[in-house]
């Protein structure tokens, strides 16, 4: 949690949702509001993004699994998968994604 | 692949030769590695007449299988000192691999002033004096034109750029693609290895080779179509690539707080939107003329990570614009405009000076005050000087360790005098433990990993703590020598790190075109192999463990917004090559 008195998050999205999300909201980041803290999976939902479309989420600058809890105050990112190899294993999606059946596969040919 | 050629540029005279028989099974870099220390002497000045510099393609280069179009170059680095193997795309290493040729050597170097070009082609080599009007600071678009006019439109051409003649140590061999642009073997300074000898071109014409022998070839169609599924339907390989090119990376590094800047005093910028490779996608889209947000650097790929980066008229300004060009200029130097990087970018091109250790030097160049911060058209200029020669020229191109002694810094990211990349090693621990250990000095390309490896090594990391990261180094250094003495495109890894059947199915090709029986153990085995010759080479030339580590500054500057340090100690940093000890120990 960055701020304890702020009552907003940032959100970002890579690759193909940074430009849905500047489609959808003209300029990125989001700034929403958020009173209680929210998982990745239902701040997806609240953003019509398609689990499917995400391999981990960046939380402060750490990599968290979807279902990690999101705070108020905190800044959020959403990759889809397609981050190149040796820097997930680095950056530690690895041990945050494997639960997640959007590992690795390109959404168009599922 | 039967021929071994010599080229002796002090006698001009030339040698076809079988390939020996201890390099029948080696391509790419463990070819290049093995010979190197093999044959040249490890205290050698690289820019001597002992220094040799050897060309060798893939395993599987010029056959039909997808990106096997790599041609590895080695030689003694006149910026590191220790061995090197640089690798490039380009349509060259697919005609020696057409030829039948493993590898050409040029060595000793002439008495005499004159610069040449080597012509290779199928009625053998010969050696003519290069063409007055491509010397003395031609560039090197100019000097593809007048070659190809010459020699053919098809011909493959390596080139030594005015920076290889100039021999400056960040100077890289650059290599025409498919359209007559370029492609360049970019690290360690062989472009001045090849300037030393007086070589200012090497152009191969294939025209007349038959194709590439396959021994059994319905098993070699059958893995090739695995392979290529397999790198198809990887969501790296077969879609984030090709729509973002490696510049995908910005934002991912930025989030992440892993993206150097300013010199690397801290690990996220503000500007990250204005060089994104989603922004690289969406101008070329948008800018639409030459522009093509994917493009493969050779025939053959089917990746196509590449791209043409156009001016707002539509008019191409450069291609193959890498993330960690982009961020040496975008973030570590601070300069705002991807417009103004392209044109830097390919000033870089023309010249022949690689581009991550030019963008390093230069961020280093502007904290010693020789150029204004962020200001892009400043840099232009002292690029071009690059090209002249001139005194502010010349530091640049020496790299970012000389830049730092010339400005009397203490914060000079380098490790054996390599410009560190764009990942920075204190929230990234892993990539700091290969940057420090690495043969060829601080090496992103170094630390790529195969399948079975990952899981067992990368399952737990944390970025910011130690655990698992020396295992993590150790594995993927082994990883990368293996595939990269295939020959293949580095980012093949992308689809067979995750998948175990298109890791197979790279082995099956290469056991189907030469009747062989290599395993995936053989295959790990030889890039243990690899590293264990180069590190041998390297402790001859002098080098020790203590020369395995990072700069100093990053143990004490802690890097925002984690605001953590470097905190290996040297004891765990020398864990990552035990392997060698154990051997040792056993044998």
């Amino acid at each position: 949690m960055e701020e304890e008195n702020k009552k907003t998050i940032e959100v970002r999205g890579f690759l193909h949702l940074d430009a849905a999300f500047r489609k959808k909201n003209g300029s990125i980041p989001i700034i929403m509001e958020l009173e209680e803290p929210i998982t990745g999976v239902a701040l997806a939902e609240k953003l019509e993004v398609s689990l499917d479309e995400i391999e981990v989420i960046f939380v402060n600058g750490f990599v968290e699994a979807l279902d990690y809890l999101i705070h108020p105050g905190d800044r959020v990112a959403f990759l889809p998968p397609g981050c190149p190899g040796p820097y997930r294993i680095a950056l530690g999606f690895y041990g945050k994604n494997q639960g997640n059946e959007a590992n690795f596969k390109i959404k168009k040919k599922e | 692949m039967n021929k071994f050629i010599r080229i002796d540029m002090t006698t001009k005279k030339v040698a076809v030769e079988n390939v020996p028989e201890k390099y029948a099974g080696l391509g790419g870099r463990a070819l290049t590695s093995n010979f190197v220390n093999d044959e040249v002497k490890p205290t050698c000045h690289a820019l001597g007449k002992n220094n040799k510099l050897i060309f060798a393609p893939g395993l599987l280069s010029g056959t039909t299988a997808p990106n096997s179009g790599r041609i590895s170059v080695g030689a003694k680095s006149p910026l590191t000192g220790t061995i090197k193997e640089s690798n490039a795309g380009g349509s060259f290493s697919q005609k020696m691999g057409k030829m039948g040729i493993k590898a050409f050597v040029i060595e000793g170097m002439p008495a005499d002033d004159k610069y040449y070009v080597i012509k290779i082609d199928v009625n053998g080599v010969t050696i003519d004096e290069a063409p007055a009007e491509i010397l003395g600071g031609c560039g090197n678009y100019e000097a593809i034109e007048i070659l190809s006019e010459k020699y053919g439109a098809k011909v493959g051409i390596a080139l030594a750029g005015p920076a290889g003649e100039h021999r400056l140590p960040s100077a890289n061999i650059s290599f025409k693609d498919p359209e007559g642009n370029i492609r360049s073997a970019g690290r360690g300074g062989l472009g001045a290895v090849m300037g030393s000898k007086k070589v200012k071109a090497v152009v191969i014409d294939d025209t007349g080779a038959a194709a590439v022998p396959i021994a059994d070839p319905e098993k070699f169609r059958a893995a090739s179509k695995v392979f290529s599924k397999a790198l198809l339907d990887h969501p790296v390989s077969g879609q984030g690539l090709a729509a973002y090119g490696t510049a995908v990376l910005v934002n991912i590094l930025n989030e992440a707080g892993g993206l150097p800047a300013n010199n690397f005093t801290t690990g996220r910028i503000d500007h990250n939107d204005n060089i994104s490779g989603e922004t690289l996608n969406a101008t070329i889209t948008e800018r639409g003329g030459d522009g093509k947000v994917s493009h493969g650097c050779h025939a053959g790929c089917i990746m196509r990570c590449s791209q043409w980066y156009p001016d707002k008229q539509g008019k191409m300004i450069t291609s193959g614009f890498e993330y960690e060009t982009i961020w040496g200029l975008g973030a570590d130097a601070g300069i705002e405009d991807l417009d103004v990087i392209a044109y830097i970018d390919r000033e870089m091109d023309d010249i022949g000076v690689d581009s991550i250790e030019t963008a390093v030097a230069v961020a280093t160049a502007m904290e010693g005050g020789l150029l204004p911060w962020g200001d892009g058209e400043a840099v232009l200029e002292a690029v071009k000087e690059i090209r002249t020669a001139t005194p502010l020229g010349r530091i640049l191109g020496s790299g970012t360790a000389v830049v730092g002694k010339v400005c009397g810094l203490f914060r000079v990211p380098v490790v054996k005098d390599q410009g560190i990349p764009a990942y920075d090693p204190r929230p990234i621990k892993g990539i700091g433990l290969t940057y420090a250990t690495s043969t060829m000095g601080a090496d992103h390309t170094a630390g790529y990993c195969i399948s079975g490896n990952i899981l067992k090594v990368g399952g737990d990391i944390d970025p910011l703590k130690k655990d698992g990261q020396i295992e993590y180094s150790r594995a993927m250094q082994i990883g990368t020598a293996a595939v990269d003495s295939t020959g293949m495109c580095l980012f093949v890894y992308f689809g067979i790190a995750d998948n175990p059947g298109g890791y197979q199915a790279l082995i099956d090709m290469i056991n189907a075109q030469y009747g062989i029986d290599l395993t995936a153990t053989d295959v790990d085995k030889l890039g243990e192999s690899v590293l264990k010759v180069e590190r041998a080479f390297n402790k001859a030339a002098g080098f020790t463990n203590a020369h395995d580590r990072l700069p100093e500054f990053f143990e004490y500057e802690p890097c925002p917004p984690h605001n953590v340090v470097w905190d290996l100690t040297p004891e765990e940093i020398d864990e990552v090559y035990a392997f060698e000890n154990e051997e040792a120990l056993n044998s």
